[in-house]
């Protein structure tokens, strides 16, 4: 539920809350915080499967974030303060949030919905490279080959790398031209694969509000696209992300959140990366009236979610806001590997596989060879991530955990190295917007095997 | 090399993070004589070390990490105080931040606490950084090296900004080396910004920061 009054409470909180500096909103209130729930509710992962599937667990890490979001709050680094809610407001903001929206228009419409454990409908598909480096030139193929995949509900663009030729330095009059680019090429990209109506994550190019204002306004982004809004790890906003939210609030459009917490970080190991994923996103719940609320944990030694730990973190987070709450989730997808590669394809099945059977509403990606590379994305894996999320569809987690297994035997090893693949020219024909031949019989291939594993592509 | 057990008390409240009993334990040990600059070099440098190749095994976390260096730094200043005369060993000083119009900060969080814990003295000045304050907190501490992170190509260009400040001024040239870091930042990010060098990820970064002292 959007509206105006509720986003006054929220921001004078961020005035009223109690003041804190920062190192002690980090050791005391997160650190400490999260170790003590990890403990007091006894949360612990069976380290031998991914797909976490001991109910009690799921449902004491649902009340271990519940406590932790009540007694940690967000900080607020513009003013300096903790923003805090209690229990009963947690979980009335979080009981209103909408079980379903409709984006997109016209003959491009879908509706997405909240998910349950082993849901037996399959979930939104937003093929995208999430804000992946593209170059000018081949910005519009790119978006074009994520649009076209039929099984592509909705997507997200990456970043342009210039503007114009120029460096799109953030904060400063190209950010606002580079943001407007953005909705000219995406746009562009979508009337060529024939969806205008397209609903699209925006605004790639809001390195800070700036962009976010100035493109989501009269002929650029509509209230129909999803409009796309930070939390920083841990636990923080700031005002710049508040003014996002109020703007976003005014212009009706869907809101989208997203926090990516660390392994290792503030929250500790795998267990308590968990929490703050839950904890994580339902305070963007209460704070940005959020729609859908994504997460894409990330690991200070390997740049990606599929790493066995998070894979955990993430089964059991969604499994808990799922069973637990109506929130609609967001599972992105951020492989080490890129396109070219067999083990790009292998890390999309485990992830994939693991946001279906444990209820996330909307897989998202795959942003490929960790989303720094330029060009090193292609629409034919965001059809295979479609692929595997609807084929795993209404299949057991005991059955689920096999097909991870698995992909992740096949992958691991490859974790070490920098399988970074190939850039979209040399796997696609540019002018055609079509895989090669190359890229096709890497993807059949491994198609072919996943199916041999019980993955029924029908 | 094996920590002298006369120090384990010391070590172990360096481990806990356990700021009062690690300083209660430095004043044991000096006034049982021992020399403040062996308690440095032979006990806390070693178990910084120690707590830094453990994170990168992943068996301690940042907040571990962060709390020894807090030991360590209340330690210091007993050492300091007792013994003015002395100069408390350190690696190196480093003014680190991520650049301006950029808030992404877990990866460079990471690098100042493993360069603490091996021994340098960092001044962590966060995120969004103007470039000037780069230079003038560099001034202000006399830093020998500025580390700069960046995640995002948009703010790359401001990284240069800060490298080309320093090397346009004639007072800070020799002064003050500059590496960078960040998910773009490569071999070539060094050659288009002029940086002196560059760490791919937190071990990476304690080796070229030390190869970039030793250079002088
Ligand atoms: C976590 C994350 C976030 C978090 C940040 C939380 C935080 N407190 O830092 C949140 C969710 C807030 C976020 C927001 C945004 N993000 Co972001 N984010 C990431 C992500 C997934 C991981 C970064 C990370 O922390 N990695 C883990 C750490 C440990 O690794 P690291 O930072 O690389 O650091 C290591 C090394 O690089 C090195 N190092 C780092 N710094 C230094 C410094 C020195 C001196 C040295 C020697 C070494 C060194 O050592 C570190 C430790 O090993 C990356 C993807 C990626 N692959 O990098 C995207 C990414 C950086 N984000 C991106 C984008 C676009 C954004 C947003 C603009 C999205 C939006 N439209 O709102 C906003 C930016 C807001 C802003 N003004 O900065 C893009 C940038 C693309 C580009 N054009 O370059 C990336 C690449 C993802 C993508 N493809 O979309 N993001």
């Amino acid at each position: 539920m959007q509206n105006q009054s509720r986003l006054l409470d929220i921001v004078d909180r961020a005035y009223d809350g109690p003041p804190c500096e920062e190192r002690d909103f980090d050791l005391k209130h997160v650190a400490a915080g999260v170790a003590r729930v990890v403990k007091e509710y006894d949360i612990g992962f069976d380290r031998s499967t991914f797909i976490q599937r001991d109910d009690d667990m799921i449902d004491r890490l649902f009340e271990a974030s519940l406590d932790f979001l009540e007694s940690c709050g967000v900080y607020n680094a513009t003013t300096g303060r903790r923003m805090l809610f209690t229990g009963r407001e947690i979980k009335e903001y979080v009981a209103s949030a909408p079980k379903e929206a409709v984006i997109g228009e016209g003959r491009d419409a879908h509706t997405e919905v909240y998910r349950s454990v082993e849901d037996p409908r399959p979930p939104t598909i937003i093929g995208s490279p999430i804000g992946s480096p593209l170059s000018e030139d081949m910005y519009v193929p790119i978006m074009q080959s994520y649009i076209q995949e039929p099984i592509v509900d909705t997507t997200t663009p990456g970043t342009l790398d210039s503007t114009y030729g120029r460096e799109p330095r953030t904060q400063s009059p190209y950010e606002v031209v580079a943001a407007w680019q953005e909705v000219d090429l995406i746009f562009d990209a979508a009337r060529r694969a024939g969806r205008p109506g397209m609903s699209i994550g925006c605004v790639q190019m809001a390195i800070s509000e700036i962009g976010h204002l100035s493109a989501i306004s009269r002929g650029g982004y509509r209230p129909v696209d999803w409009h796309s809004i930070a939390m920083f790890s841990e636990m923080k906003v700031n005002n710049g992300l508040l003014i996002k939210v109020a703007h976003s609030v005014r212009t009706d459009g869907v809101i989208q959140s997203f926090y990516n917490p660390i392994l290792g970080g503030l929250g500790g190991g795998e267990e308590g990366v968990a929490v703050l994923i839950v904890a994580g996103l339902m305070a963007m719940q209460l704070m940005y009236m959020a729609a859908t609320h994504s997460s894409a944990p990330v690991t200070p030694l390997i740049p990606a979610d599929t790493v066995p730990q998070l894979l955990r973190s993430m089964s059991a987070a969604h499994s808990a806001l799922s069973r637990h709450t109506g929130m609609m989730t967001d599972l992105p997808i951020s492989p080490l590997a890129g396109p070219g590669t067999e083990t790009l394809l292998y890390e999309v099945v485990a992830a994939a596989t693991v946001g279906t059977v444990c209820g996330a509403s909307r897989l998202m990606g795959p942003r490929s060879a960790t989303g720094v590379h330029l060009n090193h994305c292609t629409g034919l894996e965001a059809r295979f991530m479609g692929e595997v999320g609807h084929a795993v569809t209404g299949t057991s987690r005991e059955q689920a955990e096999e097909v991870v297994q698995r992909a992740v035997a096949r992958y691991e090893p490859e974790l070490t190295g920098k399988p970074f693949g190939k850039p979209f020219a040399e796997l696609y024909d540019v002018a055609k917007v079509r895989p090669n031949a190359e890229w096709l019989g890497i993807y059949d291939e491994v198609k072919e095997e996943v199916a041999s594993w019980g993955v029924d592509f029908g | 090399m094996a920590i002298d057990p006369k120090y384990s008390e010391l070590v172990t409240n360096i481990e806990n993070g356990d700021e009062d009993g690690g300083i209660e334990a430095a004043k044991g040990l000096l006034e049982s004589g021992v020399d403040p600059l062996d308690i440095v070099q032979d006990a806390i440098m070693p178990c910084l070390k120690e707590i830094g190749d453990r994170f990168a095994r992943m068996e301690v976390f940042l907040p571990e990490m962060m709390l020894a260096a807090d030991v360590v730094k209340g330690v210091q200043d007993v050492l300091r105080e007792r013994f003015s005369a002395i100069e408390v060993a350190s690696e190196g000083r480093v003014v680190i931040g991520t650049v301006f119009g950029d808030i992404h900060d877990i990866g460079k969080n990471i690098v100042a606490a493993v360069l603490e814990a091996n021994g340098y003295e960092v001044h962590n000045l966060g995120v969004n950084v103007d470039p000037k304050d780069f230079i003038k907190k560099a001034r202000e501490v006399d830093a020998d090296l500025i580390g700069l992170s960046s995640l995002m190509t948009t703010s790359i260009p401001y990284m240069r900004d800060v490298i080309d400040l320093v090397k346009e001024s004639e007072v800070d040239r020799d002064r003050f080396k500059l590496i960078i870091g960040g998910g773009p930042v490569s071999e070539e990010t060094v050659e288009l910004t002029g940086a002196d060098g560059w760490g791919e990820n937190a071990a990476d970064a304690v080796d070229a920061v030390r190869a970039l002292m030793e250079s002088g």
